[in-house]
């Protein structure tokens, strides 16, 4: 068997092209059950997300080449543009480039942010639709198995995913580095940005249990409140809310400083000094600068974020290397258990065979040897079919053997040595 | 019982190289690796001590190399239970290689002779003052070792540097509890030890309180962690001056510790490094 994989992604398409290209989940499941034929394309699978559409296909290794003219002939059609007009954007990998492939999008080496997690969760979208399709077949199931458990090893075993690469993730990141765990924090959201609202979700999600929201327009708060079950705070007991914080992410759009160090003096006084992570992501600035300067508390402005972002983005990319070495081990025990797979069915039916002749030449000379017991007559069986089973298990095992570590091709095809098709 | 102490600082020197390397590429397999490492060097290491009580017939806190090396397990022990119980795995980058060098300069030292003076190994005080005054600095050096990551990282975070030290030390908070716990035992253990050292003393000498220099040094340690509790407890939090207090007192265990050397006086007992 062999695997196609086709497809066009960020670095090789504009998003004109991709957009185009971009298949809802029932289109999915229809393009699927069209281009998957039984006999030529035997199964198949497609990813798509607003950064890459990926074709998977499996077909037979003979008929890798109309394969892959069909997968191209598919997504011409798919996105109505005339034949070859994709060409220059299209990339095609077969086998083990394929596998590689795959394994590294599903690790998220091959995302515009290296690391980002939502990739995995489109791969086994993809993958249910095409189970429900009835398009993944045993290659495919075994592939994309595979892929998972790359991913989730890529992530344990290195740092590819370890640090914050979003202005609203850094809030989170911060202020597990001030306070080890965020369970038990309390967040205050001053303005109602896009981004403190993200922001203040990312740290409920990392376990704060409070967050207050103080907004010069009082029916704003009350909706996010809402959204949150957050609390609402008028905007002149800003000081009482400073006193509970643990986190401040402060984005109005205040031409000028909203909070000063006065405020920040009080409130850490009130707060019996224990330490607060003020973020102001507002531009201009709404913390005055010199509020960084007052004992355990730690301010960081817009500027102070992107740089952590960059640094961080370098961190994920030297750990994208590690990565590589995975991915590169992996496809090579993917396509060994592959091997395993083409010979393992052959095997098994080369040992019923066996057994099938052991069993006809008892039934052929059972006359010559009168009455038996049964106990008799079952020993006779068992002494055949497990010498038979003896002679052939050293033959068989290398056999497999042979097929694990060396081409399938050039193996000697068994079915036809010993006339298993009838 | 050198073989015996050989096979420790192996261990040890295991342990001490994988700290670092999980350091520095923050492996956890590597941090395990360092952990079990440390887990079977401190095992044989008190079998070591068991073994040199028995043979040797008095409590293996006495000569030189004894005291290292009992040092060195206290500290591993002290240690082990700021790892386990705040996973502040950074602390043993610096931690072990310190060990080792304990051990190793205990493998090299003059083994003394075999008998310590009568009078001190048949009284049962004395050793407990010993070991109590030892693991005192022990948690004192943790408490050192939590200030200055403390300093560290606070650093980090007020120019925002974020560089390597920031993503390989622990939270502030973190740091702020391994300090604070680690001073409040390491104080409750420095006060038994005087309070046992004293109390020998008056049985043996009739007097509790010979002005030497160790004596006076060890008031100065324990008056300047108490005032480093109280300073802690008035507040939920105290930031920079409180690490810079917990270097400082550990500047004075040193003292304290090598001070029989350099000003002499009544401590020093012979072979002794301090004690």
């Amino acid at each position: 068997m062999s695997i196609i994989l086709i497809g066009v992604n960020h670095k090789t398409a504009p998003v004109e092209i991709r957009e185009r290209l971009a298949f809802t989940d029932e289109a999915c499941a229809d393009g699927l059950r069209r281009l998957v034929d039984g006999e030529v394309v035997r199964e198949g699978l497609i990813v798509s997300t607003c950064n890459r559409v990926e074709i998977l296909s499996a077909t037979t290794a003979e008929q890798m080449e109309s394969g892959a003219g069909r997968l191209a002939q598919f997504i011409d059609a798919a996105a109505s543009l005339p034949t070859g007009f994709l060409s220059n954007h299209l990339y095609r990998h077969a086998d083990d480039e394929a596998v590689r492939h795959l394994f590294r999008v599903a690790s998220s080496l091959d995302s515009m942010v290296v690391g980002e997690p939502q990739v995995l969760g489109q791969v086994r979208r993809a993958y249910s639709v095409a189970v429900e399709a009835g398009t993944a077949g045993r290659i495919l199931n075994r592939l994309v198995h595979h892929t998972f458990r790359v991913a989730k090893r890529v992530r344990n075993e290195t740092g590819i995913a370890a640090n914050a690469v979003s202005i609203s993730y850094m809030a989170v990141e911060l202020g597990k580095k001030i306070f080890n765990t965020l369970k038990g924090c309390t967040v205050l959201l001053i303005g109602a940005g896009e981004m403190a609202e993200l922001s203040a979700r990312h740290l409920l999600n990392a376990g704060a249990s409070r967050v207050l929201i103080a907004n010069r327009t009082e029916a704003a708060a009350q909706e996010i409140a809402r959204e949150f079950g957050a609390l609402t705070l008028p905007f002149d007991q800003l000081d009482q809310g400073l006193a509970e914080a643990d986190v401040v992410i402060c984005s109005t759009g205040a031409p000028t400083y909203v909070l000063t160090e006065q405020q920040a003096r009080r409130a850490l006084g009130r707060r019996r000094n224990r330490p607060t992570c003020f973020i102001d992501i507002s531009v201009p600035r709404n913390i005055d600068p010199a509020v960084g300067k007052v004992p355990n508390v730690f301010l960081f402005d817009i500027d102070d974020l992107e740089s952590v972002i960059t640094s961080n983005i370098r961190e994920r990319e030297r750990e994208a290397e590690r990565a590589e070495l995975i991915v590169q081990s992996e496809v090579m025990q993917f396509q060994q258990s592959l091997r395993l797979m083409d010979v393992g069915p052959t095997i098994g039916a080369m040992r019923e065979k066996f057994q099938d002749v052991a069993r006809a030449e008892m039934a052929r000379q059972r006359k010559r040897l009168g009455v038996l017991t049964q106990e008799q007559e079952a020993a006779i069986e068992a002494l055949l079919v497990s010498t038979v089973n003896k002679i052939s298990h050293p033959i068989l095992n290398q056999m497999r053997r042979f097929y694990e570590t060396s081409e399938p091709d050039a193996a000697v095809t068994p079915d036809e040595n010993f006339d298993l098709e009838e | 019982m050198r073989s015996l102490l050989a096979t420790v600082l192996a261990a040890y020197l295991i342990a001490a190289i994988h700290s670092i390397l999980a350091f520095i590429n923050k492996r956890r397999s590597v941090q395990r690796v360092a952990e079990w490492a440390t887990v079977a060097g401190f095992v044989v290491h008190t079998c070591t001590l068991a073994v040199d009580w028995m043979i040797d017939g008095h409590y293996p806190l006495f000569f030189l190399r004894e005291t290292l090396s009992f040092l060195a397990w206290a500290l591993v022990a002290v240690y082990a239970v700021a790892l386990y119980r705040y996973r502040a795995q950074a602390v043993g980058a610096f931690t072990m290689p310190l060990i080792s060098i304990l051990i190793f300069i205990a493998l090299m030292a003059n083994p003394g002779p075999n008998e310590a003076p009568a009078s001190f190994s048949a009284t049962r005080l004395f050793p407990i003052h010993t070991t109590l005054v030892i693991f005192a600095y022990a948690a004192f050096f943790i408490v050192f070792m939590a200030s200055v990551m403390y300093l560290l990282q606070e650093r980090e975070l007020k120019l925002k540097t974020f560089g390597a030290i920031f993503h390989r030390l622990p939270a502030l908070t973190t740091i702020n509890e391994l300090a604070t716990s680690s001073a409040v035992v390491g104080l409750t253990l420095l006060t038994l030890g005087i309070a046992t050292g004293m109390i020998w003393s008056w049985d043996r000498y009739g007097r509790m309180w010979h002005n030497d220099p160790k004596e006076i040094f060890a008031a100065l340690t324990w008056l300047v962690y108490l005032v480093l509790i109280i300073y802690r407890s008035t507040a939920d939090w105290r930031g920079r001056r409180a690490a810079w207090l917990g270097v400082l007192g550990f500047a004075l265990v040193l003292c304290t510790l090598f001070g029989a050397r350099l000003f002499g006086g009544y401590h020093t007992f012979g072979m002794l490094l301090g004690f």
